[in-house]
């Protein structure tokens, strides 16, 4: 709308090059009004993905799989709905060069898209070269254009590259594209740690304990694995380095439980009992102590710490019943933050904000996932007549959380948006429970 | 104190049952032949027995100290033998939490003994949470069976 072509053919010119060399700063300001709109929670981005194109037709199987795996990523991040294109979008111009083709938008706005992503695919050798567009479908403006290049082997992480951009363009923020998450799986009574995708493809095994391996927890850099073990009948705290395999065990006498990174940090804190009451300690990677963190004849498990490491939210008893409580490590006070229930714990802070997901057991004995802020205010409840739905765990963008669920009888991993909204399994094939999604690196 | 108590009522209620049985013999004696030796006493028919709390408690109520004195008493039949104890939770409530529960579970039957002069050399604990039920059901019945401390010789 009001730009001449030509201007249009040399923005996209400089913008293949910009995006190549200097990731996507040219289109910051033109996206901000969608950036307030996904903040605001407003309703998904309706989206029009046109299968990419191919000159050569024996590359037609690469740009298939690309498709999917670009839409199932979309669908997985919960910002977009996915319309089905209409017939004639490319209406002219140079039709294997991605930006400079005539783009129909008046068949977008007839199927209410407000965003058009379509592309070119291309191969050489064994490298496959992908050659995005993106449009604001309401206004005619190209938002990005942008070259990826991968092997043809790894589509993807290249159909991925592709997603994080988009994401990144409509809320200014990374995104989930390259985290993992970390959980337990269980198979014929036999518990070891997996590592998958964020969406649970390609779950591997990285503990090897003769199945009894319990809740993972991933440090901030995604090096190092941390979790609770039995060795010789005894509980026993592994650190495994994952990048050469080499285990720290920490088997000081008595349990150790839940493991969990302090950001912006190599240090964990975990529950020791070694000292004849269960305490919560700060442990170097190296498995010593740094410090002790809490000194009180109750229980006091479970800690989560704020973003910038200098708060922790933890579970005690000491009011009796199991409660979440913050301590705030330069001055060393402790507040209680929830006094609704007796059964509050399983707490987790999230990466961006003063939000804290947890778990309560409630009177009807299901247990829910709540959210409430680091104050006190705002209690939320997440989860509603799903059996137990418990450890949650958040995204690195803080956009969504993973937990495990019983709902559907046995033990398994969902995800839902931050609200609640958008709860969906992770079609993992056995039990699985625990999760721990990585931080960005 | 409660220890010296137990162990008071350990030692006394046996006793009482000798001079009660003794008292009854002396009666019995007016001509009668000579009496047959009065029997050994049985073999201790005590057994390790578990020891069951209530929901989110590791506090030991009546049941539970007797189950200990017993207990106790086979600790002190069986001087070479050293114990387990394992601390165990009902499936409700969160695996985290559970671990911590259990084990302060294991550590209270443990002091119980200590104070019942049980040496400490002869007990472990470990917990095993949620992670390893009695009854894999999933009622109260079932729950009251895994909410224990579970003695193991070693």
């Amino acid at each position: 709308m009001g730009i001449p072509r030509l201007t249009l053919s040399r923005i996209a010119f400089i913008v293949v090059w910009c995006m190549v060399f200097i990731p996507s700063t040219l289109f910051a300001e033109s996206v901000k009004e969608y950036i307030r709109i996904t903040k605001a929670g407003a309703s998904r981005i309706p989206l029009v993905l046109k299968p990419i194109d191919v000159k050569k037709s024996g590359n037609g199987k690469y740009a298939q799989g690309i498709d999917l795996i670009i839409k199932d990523g979309l669908d997985f991040t919960g910002l977009f709905a996915i319309i089905k294109p209409p017939m004639n979008i490319i209406t002219g111009g140079d039709l294997y060069q991605a930006g400079k083709r005539q783009i129909n938008f008046a068949a977008l706005s007839s199927v209410r898209a407000e965003v058009y992503v379509g592309g070119v695919l291309d191969r050489k050798g064994k490298t496959l070269e992908m050659d995005m567009e993106v449009y604001d479908a309401l206004t005619g403006r190209i938002l990005m254009r942008r070259l990826y290049q991968g092997k043809r082997d790894e589509l993807r992480s290249l159909a991925h590259s592709f997603c994080a951009d988009l994401v990144r363009l409509f809320t200014g923020k990374p995104s989930i594209f390259e985290s993992k998450i970390a959980f337990v799986l269980q198979s014929a009574g036999k518990k070891e740690v997996y590592l998958a995708d964020f969406d649970g493809y390609g779950a591997k095994p990285v503990t090897n304990t003769k199945g009894f391996a319990v809740t993972p927890a991933l440090s901030p850099d995604g090096r190092q694995l941390a979790y609770l073990t039995y060795t010789n009948g005894l509980p026993d705290l592994h650190i495994k380095d994952l990048s050469n395999q080499k285990i720290v065990s920490v088997t000081r006498k008595g349990i150790k439980i839940d493991p969990s990174w302090r950001n912006g940090s190599l240090e964990l804190a975990t529950t020791f009992s070694f000292d004849g009451n269960q305490e919560l300690y700060l442990v170097r990677k190296d498995g010593t102590i740094s410090r002790r963190l809490t000194r009180h004849s109750s229980i006091d498990v479970s800690p989560t710490f704020s973003p910038n490491g200098k708060e922790m939210a933890f579970v005690s008893s000491r009011h009796g019943s199991p409660q979440i409580f913050i301590r705030n490590l330069n001055l060393g006070t402790v507040k209680r933050l929830t006094f609704k229930g007796k059964y509050n714990t399983q707490p987790a802070w999230s990466p961006v904000g003063d939000k804290i997901a947890f778990t309560a057991m409630q009177k009807n004995r299901e247990i829910n996932i709540f959210t409430i802020n680091a104050d006190g205010t705002g209690l939320r409840q997440l989860t509603y007549g799903a059996r137990n739905n418990e450890s949650p765990s958040w995204s690195p963008d803080g956009t969504m959380i993973v937990f495990s669920s019983n709902r559907g009888g046995s033990e398994k991993l969902y995800v839902m948006n931050a609200d609640g909204r958008n709860q969906r399994s992770l079609k993992l094939a056995g039990e699985q429970m625990q999760p721990c999604w990585s931080q960005f690196r | 104190m409660k220890s010296l108590k137990n162990l008071f009522k350990v030692l006394l209620v046996p006793s009482m049952l000798f001079f009660v049985g003794c008292g009854c013999f002396e009666d019995a004696v007016v001509e009668a032949p000579p009496p047959p030796p009065p029997p050994l006493p049985p073999p201790s028919v005590t057994e390790l027995g578990d020891v069951f709390y209530a929901f989110d408690s590791d506090v030991l109520d009546m049941a539970a100290q007797n189950q200990l004195d017993e207990n106790v008493q086979w600790m002190a039949d069986n001087p070479e033998a050293s114990v387990v104890i394992e601390g165990h939770c009902d499936e409700r409530g969160t695996y985290e939490y559970n671990m911590a529960l259990g084990e302060r579970r294991a550590e209270s039957a443990k002091s119980y003994l200590l104070n019942a002069g049980v040496d400490p050399v002869r007990i472990q604990t470990v917990s095993y949470g949620e992670e390893r039920p009695f009854d894999p059901g999933h009622d109260e019945a079932a729950w009251a069976k895994n909410r224990r401390a579970h003695f193991v010789v070693q």
